[in-house]
């Protein structure tokens, strides 16, 4: 199934506020897009927007599947989601005294999710090892690593074709977050997914990106076309590399 | 005067009190449990579930029980209805805390002063063949006013825990309270979650009222009595664990039973609070809460 996501001259915000300035940017289809930008830009903001968490006041969001267009705006998180888009939200947001297990079931939720669940609960068993040893414990008393990677096997419960990921990277040791992003490739292949990933960590966001652009207090200010574009851009240079 | 098997009648009179108590919790558990709404109300709902098990008793001589059963589906029905009105008055505009307890107990009045202007202050009861009667065991009496209320009690305790822990629902009515907009996220819609589970919530005072009825005359303030006992089990219950209320409602029908057979029964109602308070002392998630 081809999925992907345009988004065209977004303006959002929180009440008055206004926090993206007509964002214009694409999901491909197989592709791996990374949205960067430090603290406060805008990212988890548009990622909201694209779930119905919230409501862009102009512009649109449209959603194709196999050349089927649909515009998200004004659409619930829970239709968004069941349109195959699934979210990894900032800090995990798990069920903390649920199980990992109650914890996944729930990802599952959706009805079209729900015929395939022992199968996508095998899969990610096999993805995530550590979840399969830890299942019955309480999801709030795992270490934030195992927090990430519940928080990954759930949105993947959902058998999205879209999977976006924010800010995976937050919190974790340096050696996690370098697993963490391999696992999202790897997600990605088996599974055909189309991936948009907000990070500020643009060294472990480059590894598995397509190309990418970079938000800064909610404007696109650079579209690398490539990872390669991306990563020689004199704006990336300047904020993460230090030159 | 301590026997044995004076000891053994009190425990088995604990176990079927402590199951009738269960069915009276478990929709506060799930109420003040899972979605955080104080239904200070809720013992009152139960009442009305008395008085319609008396009414269709009264006219028809339907079984108590059956009558309970029959009415969990209007009970559901109003208990979905009053979320819909508590979400629109209250949770929406952020002022459930105080406004909504208000509300709870307003609500509690109402259907009191209705009761009582309906029907008086005089203790009604219910018939059916089997109350006062006793089923005896070797030494062991089993009264079927209580048997028959512990043993459909134990069966909608068991039916609500495989709900919560079996379906798709039961899970997200478990999570709804902990993180919405994950919930949202899951593809579930948070407001229909926690509407089905208010309906189920009143769905089973339905039943827990007719099991009341079967066990003790009611009259329209009783249900007062019952409201430190239940707000205790589920706190001690560890808040919305349905079988920790279960397990705390047990706890404390046996303990009571076995202080009034041997001190008395005035010290009874103490027992649910005196419990509480120690627990709450050394253990505050409650005895059976989750960590
Ligand atoms: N719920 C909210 N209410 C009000 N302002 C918010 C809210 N969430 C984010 N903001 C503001 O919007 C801006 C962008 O935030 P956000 O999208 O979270 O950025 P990022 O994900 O890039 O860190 C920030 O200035 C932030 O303070
Ligand atoms: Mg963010």
């Amino acid at each position: 199934m081809a999925s992907s996501i345009t988004v065209t001259n977004v303006e959002a915000g929180y009440g008055s506020v206004r926090v993206l300035h007509g964002v214009t940017m694409s999901v491909n289809s197989g592709e791996t897009v990374v949205l960067l930008g430090s603290n406060g830009n805008g990212k988890s903001t548009l990622i909201k927007c694209i779930t119905g968490l919230a409501t862009p006041g102009e512009g649109d969001i449209v959603l194709d599947v196999d050349g089927e267009k649909t515009s998200l705006i004004g659409k619930t998180p829970e239709e968004i989601v069941d349109l195959g888009i699934a979210m990894v939200p900032e800090g995990r947001r798990l069920f903390p005294s649920l199980t990992v297990e109650e914890n996944l079931h729930l990802g599952a939720y959706r009805m079209a999710a729900r015929e395939k669940l022992a199968e996508n609960l095998d899969f990610v068993y096999e993805t995530f090892p550590r979840l399969m040893e830890r299942r019955n414990q309480l999801a709030g008393s795992m270490s934030g690593g195992e927090q990430q990677m519940v928080a990954v096997a759930r949105a993947m419960m959902s058998d999205p074709t879209i999977l976006l990921v924010d800010e995976p990277s937050v919190g974790l040791a340096p050696i996690l977050v370098s697993r963490m992003i391999a696992t999202i490739k790897e997600l990605k292949e088996k599974k055909n997914l189309t991936v948009l990933m907000a990070e500020q960590n643009f060294n472990q966001a480059i590894k598995i990106a397509d190309r990418g652009y970079i938000i800064v207090h909610g404007e696109i200010e650079f579209e690398g076309k490539t990872a390669d574009d991306l990563a020689n851009n004199d704006m990336i240079k300047q904020y993460y590399l230090g030159t | 005067m301590f026997t044995p098997e004076l000891l053994l009648n009190a425990v088995v009179a604990g176990l079927m009190l402590g199951s009738f108590y269960a069915a009276v919790a478990l929709g506060l558990s799930i109420t003040f449990g899972q979605l955080d709404i104080v239904n200070i109300a809720h013992p009152t709902f139960v009442i009305l579930g008395s008085f319609v098990a008396y009414i269709i008793n009264e006219n028809f001589g339907l079984d108590p029980v059956l009558i309970g059963v029959l009415f969990m589906p209007i009970f559901y029905f109003i208990g979905t209805t009053l979320y819909r009105v508590y979400y629109a008055s209250f949770e929406r505009t952020g002022q459930e805390s105080l406004s909504g307890l208000a509300f709870f107990f307003g609500l509690m009045f109402i259907i009191e002063v209705v009761l009582i202007l309906t029907f008086g202050v005089d203790y009604r009861l219910v018939e059916a063949d089997y109350i006062g009667q006793t089923l005896h065991l070797g030494p062991l009496d089993f009264p079927y006013r209580m048997l028959v209320p512990a043993i459909a009690a134990c069966i909608v305790t068991g039916a609500v825990v495989l709900y919560m822990n079996k379906t798709f629902m039961g899970k997200a009515i478990l999570a709804v309270s902990q993180d919405r907009l994950a919930l949202q996220l899951m593809g579930a819609n948070p407001l229909q979650v926690k509407r089905i589970a208010l309906g189920i919530a009143i769905a089973t005072a339905a039943l827990a009222g007719a099991l009341l009825i079967i066990i003790q005359p009611v009259e329209p303030s009783v249900g007062r009595m019952y409201i430190g006992r239940i707000f205790a089990i589920v706190v001690l219950g560890g808040m919305g664990s349905i079988s920790g209320t279960f397990l705390a409602a047990i706890l404390i029908g046996v303990v009571e039973s076995i202080i009034s057979t041997f001190y008395g029964p005035s010290w009874a109602p103490a027992v649910g609070f005196g419990i509480l308070l120690l627990t709450l002392a050394i253990r505050p998630q409650g005895i059976f809460g989750r960590a």
